[in-house]
């Protein structure tokens, strides 16, 4: 007999076979989370508006990251140990660890509710707001995600993890939320030292110093997840972490390679980001295994559209690239396409796409020269040299820098990428402030008029 | 008191000072004053360091608009302002503007100011944690630092050079210390005004003359007898106070407190720990600077330096805190939601959090909040 959650099950791709088999687990996840069935009605209106239903891979993603909350949900009630990385710079850990054992959940708690509270049910405001009543309050520029991660603990919504790997060189913010979220609860955490000391103009080049330094710390995730765990992450765990990761990059590199030429655009950059986040956004067993089956899927029905010339974009529409798309709130990538723009990548996933060569194995000297790779954890100007040398490549008419004002090592970017990249290229850039995790401030009203401004000027250039 | 007479005259003429020194081929070390750049270095390549300690003026803050967001450190972009404006003449003067990058604020400064002006920049991590690793991350960033230093100024540090440079810091940290320790008594012989006056002009002082200034003031302090002081008792703690920002001094003193005791992550310099001088030099100082400093709220987990702020409190027999940090910077306004509840669980005292953006439009409603707070623990 249907439930009142089996319309948004199948239409986020579960079976019906699935939706019985797993009924008492999904009526526990969502009691604790708070969702009855006006939720329910309200996210297949909010799913259907925006997200493209009709292809089978965006169902299947939405269906992993729905899948992804319930088990994140219920991971201490069924006996799992719980391990929380910060995003975004532990998933090559988190994968070897992710790897090792099916006892064991690893995630990012506060990624996963964006792409599920946020993208599917459109109620992240609770966990945002307990958020700043506990600790990260409103109005000091404090980043959203990490408000959504207290908030969801302060809510009882996500359990308290046994271990949390965290890193502070990249971000400032999530490693010292984790230190108030020490002091609430106790529990263990394994802070990933490093240090973004590269000179400007350094980029590619960096100290052997700095791969140690880091590499060393990252090795010592391993140490402390048997240590506090009990879990061994050994050299199978190692090995299989990497091949799945590989298999996730290489189907979105090719959903990338799809989309950078294509016009007209194919599918919106929120579909795009919902895989690309699978590579990043969490490290499950499930993400590992099915994200790739999925990216595979969306691409062959994404390749399709492009060979009828099918797609989402007037043909010909002003193409523009930008940083990121919104983790919780599709309507704002939505309101930039609806202003006649054709958004065929978004930085990172071009990037990320291009420096992830097959690596056989996970170490913490591997993932360390990786991180060197990727611009954004060198140095500034590393970050902005990989949007230079992006945009170069790509044909495009301008770049939207939709950085994130409470995100430090992005907003230092703020005005300087657009210096750089409009000196270099000729290529026009809108700096648009905004918040990629809590739209209520910076809804896609409020970023309207400026973003159809530039579209208009585009369009007459 | 004729130490200080003698140090604001030599302040006066500093910059001038300055340009001549250069002249005759001496270098001026520009540094960020975050406590992570041992002087000694540079002493000993016979170069001049001076800490780009100013701050608090809004209008710097607002040359920095075209430049870099809002929502970064109020200091770090006053420091943005001062650069690309040219209106700062430390910073015009400056060979080499050593960055000793503590978080992404810092960075921004770096970037910025590397981009947009013609100042020749070295950056070196100083890491978050304190294990082997980072311990000899930082050192390494020393032992570059020196490479770049002698390249510069044309001198090889020799070990005696450094040992000469380090007795001669270890005095200054000596007498801050012990002039600092005069106002753990119930009367209070410096107020903080001039002995946060004292710390910054320290940072663009020449160093024998500053340690001569040191001296002088001791022994005059030790022989005059203070009052006793039966106002409030003040920590005042937090993430910047940079030469300029005096407004939390001027609105205590007009409510009746005293500072007593002052922790800050930049613009005071830290003198609680001497550099040894047996072994390794190099490594002695980054045991000092980094090892056994009390490590700013950038470092992860933090509590080394929430307990030591319990322990000045307990020792300085403090009335109360005030925690002031600039706005936006996250590792602060973070530590300042929980800290006030250890404090309070350990000592029963009581933290005011205030917050600034230079704003002059802030006064009033910081008066306002501090007034209070002073008030309440009074009673």
């Amino acid at each position: 007999m249907d439930d009142y959650y089996d319309e948004l099950l199948e239409v986020c791709g579960f079976t019906v076979e699935e939706i019985d088999q797993e009924r008492y687990r999904i009526e526990k996840a969502f009691r604790k989370l708070e969702l009855g069935p006006e939720d329910m009605a309200r996210a297949v209106t909010w799913v259907s508006y925006n997200h493209d239903v009709e292809l089978a891979g965006v169902r299947m993603m939405l269906g992993i990251w729905l899948k992804e909350l319930i088990d994140l949900v219920l991971a201490k009630d069924e006996g799992k140990k719980l391990v929380y990385f910060g995003f975004p710079t532990i998933p090559g850990p988190a994968a070897a660890i992710a790897a090792s054992t099916d006892e064991l959940f690893c995630t990012s708690p506060e990624t996963v509710l964006c792409y599920t509270m946020g993208q599917i049910f459109n109620k992240l405001t609770p966990i945002l707001e307990e958020g700043e009543n506990n600790g990260l309050p409103a109005g000091h520029g404090l980043c959203s995600l990490q408000q959504i991660r207290v908030g969801g603990m302060a809510k009882k919504i996500i359990p308290v993890p046994d271990l949390v790997l965290t890193s502070s060189y990249f971000c400032d913010m999530g490693s010292k939320t984790d230190e108030l979220l020490h002091e609430k609860y106790a529990h263990p955490a394994v802070y990933v030292d490093g240090s973004m000391d590269s000179r400007w103009g350094e980029y590619p080049d960096y100290l052997p110093q700095r791969v140690d330094f880091l590499g060393a710390q990252i090795e010592k995730i391993f140490d402390q997840v048997k240590e506090v765990v009990g879990v061994e992450i050994g050299e199978e765990a190692r090995y299989e972490g990497a091949s799945r990761g590989h298999q996730i990059f290489s189907a979105l590199s090719e959903l990338v390679d799809l989309m950078k030429d294509a016009d007209p655009q194919p599918i919106s950059i929120v579909e795009a980001e919902l895989a690309r986040r699978l590579t990043n956004g969490s490290a499950s067993r499930r993400v590992i295994t099915e994200g790739p089956q999925a990216i595979r899927l969306l691409n062959q029905e994404v390749r399709k559209r492009v060979q009828n010339g099918m797609g989402i974009s007037k043909k010909g529409a002003p193409r523009v690239m930008i940083l990121m798309a919104h983790f919780s709130d599709p309507g704002i990538m939505h309101m930039i396409e609806n202003a006649g723009l054709s958004i065929p990548v978004a930085l990172h996933s071009v990037v990320q796409a291009k420096v992830r060569k097959r690596t056989p194995f996970i170490s913490g000297e591997i993932l360390a020269e990786r991180e060197m790779g990727f611009g954004a954890f060198h140095g500034t100007y590393g970050f902005i040299r990989g949007a230079v040398d992006a945009i170069k490549t790509l044909n495009l008419d301008g770049v939207i820098w939709n950085y994130l004002y409470n995100c430090r090592p992005i907003a230092i970017t703020s005005h300087l990428l657009k210096q750089v990249v409009e000196k270099e290229t000729g290529i026009p850039v809108l700096s648009l402030e905004m918040d990629l995790y809590d739209s209520r401030s910076y809804s896609a009203e409020a970023l309207r008029t400026r973003v159809e401004a530039f579209a208009e000027m585009l369009r007459v250039k | 008191m004729r130490a200080m007479k003698k140090l604001l005259a030599h302040l006066k003429d500093r910059i001038a000072e300055l340009g001549k020194s250069r002249e005759e081929g001496r270098k001026v070390i520009g540094y960020i004053p975050g406590g992570y750049m041992p002087e000694e270095i540079a002493l000993a390549c016979k170069a001049i360091p001076i800490g780009w300690i100013h701050g608090g003026d809004y209008s710097m803050v607002e040359l920095a608009e075209p430049y870099i967001c809002h929502w970064m450190d109020t200091f770090c972009r006053a420091k943005i302002g001062y650069g690309v404006s040219g209106k700062d003449p430390y910073f015009n003067i400056m060979d080499l503007l050593v960055v000793p990058m503590t978080d992404n604020h810092i960075r921004a400064v770096m970037d910025v100011l590397a981009y947009n002006t013609d100042i020749d920049i070295f950056p070196y991590g100083v890491p978050h944690t304190k294990d082997d690793c980072a311990f000899a991350y930082y050192l390494d960033g020393l032992v570059r630092l020196k490479s770049r230093l002698e390249e510069l100024t044309g001198v090889e540090l020799t070990d005696s050079s450094l040992r000469e440079a380090i007795l001669l810091c270890n005095r200054e940290r000596d007498l801050f210390r012990k002039i600092s320790l005069m106002r753990k008594m119930g009367q209070v012989p410096l107020n903080s005004e001039d002995f946060v006056f004292l710390n910054h002009a320290s940072f663009l002082a020449e160093k024998d003359l500053m340690v001569e200034v040191l001296e002088s003031l001791y022994n005059e302090l030790r022989a005059q007898e203070a009052p006793p002081q039966e106002d409030p008792r003040i920590l005042l703690t937090g993430s910047t106070l940079a030469l300029g920002d005096n407004k939390i001094h001027e609105i205590v003193k007009k409510a009746g407190g005293t500072i007593v005791i002052e922790e800050f992550a930049e613009g005071i310099r830290p003198y609680w720990e001497n550099v040894n001088t047996d072994g390794n030099l190099m490594e002695s100082l980054a045991e000092c600077y980094f090892s056994r400093r009390v490590a700013p709220a950038w470092f992860r987990p933090g509590r080394e330096r929430l307990d030591f702020l319990v322990k000045l409190a307990i020792e300085f027999n403090v009335s109360g805190v005030i925690w002031y940090h600039l706005m936006f910077r996250e590792s602060y306004k973070i530590e300042s939601y929980y800290f006030p509840e250890i404090l309070r669980k350990q000592t029963g005292l009581p933290v005011i959090v205030v917050e600034s953006d230079y704003s002059p439009n802030e006064m009033g409603s910081l008066q306002t909040r501090i007034e209070a707070f002073i008030e309440m623990v009074r009673e």
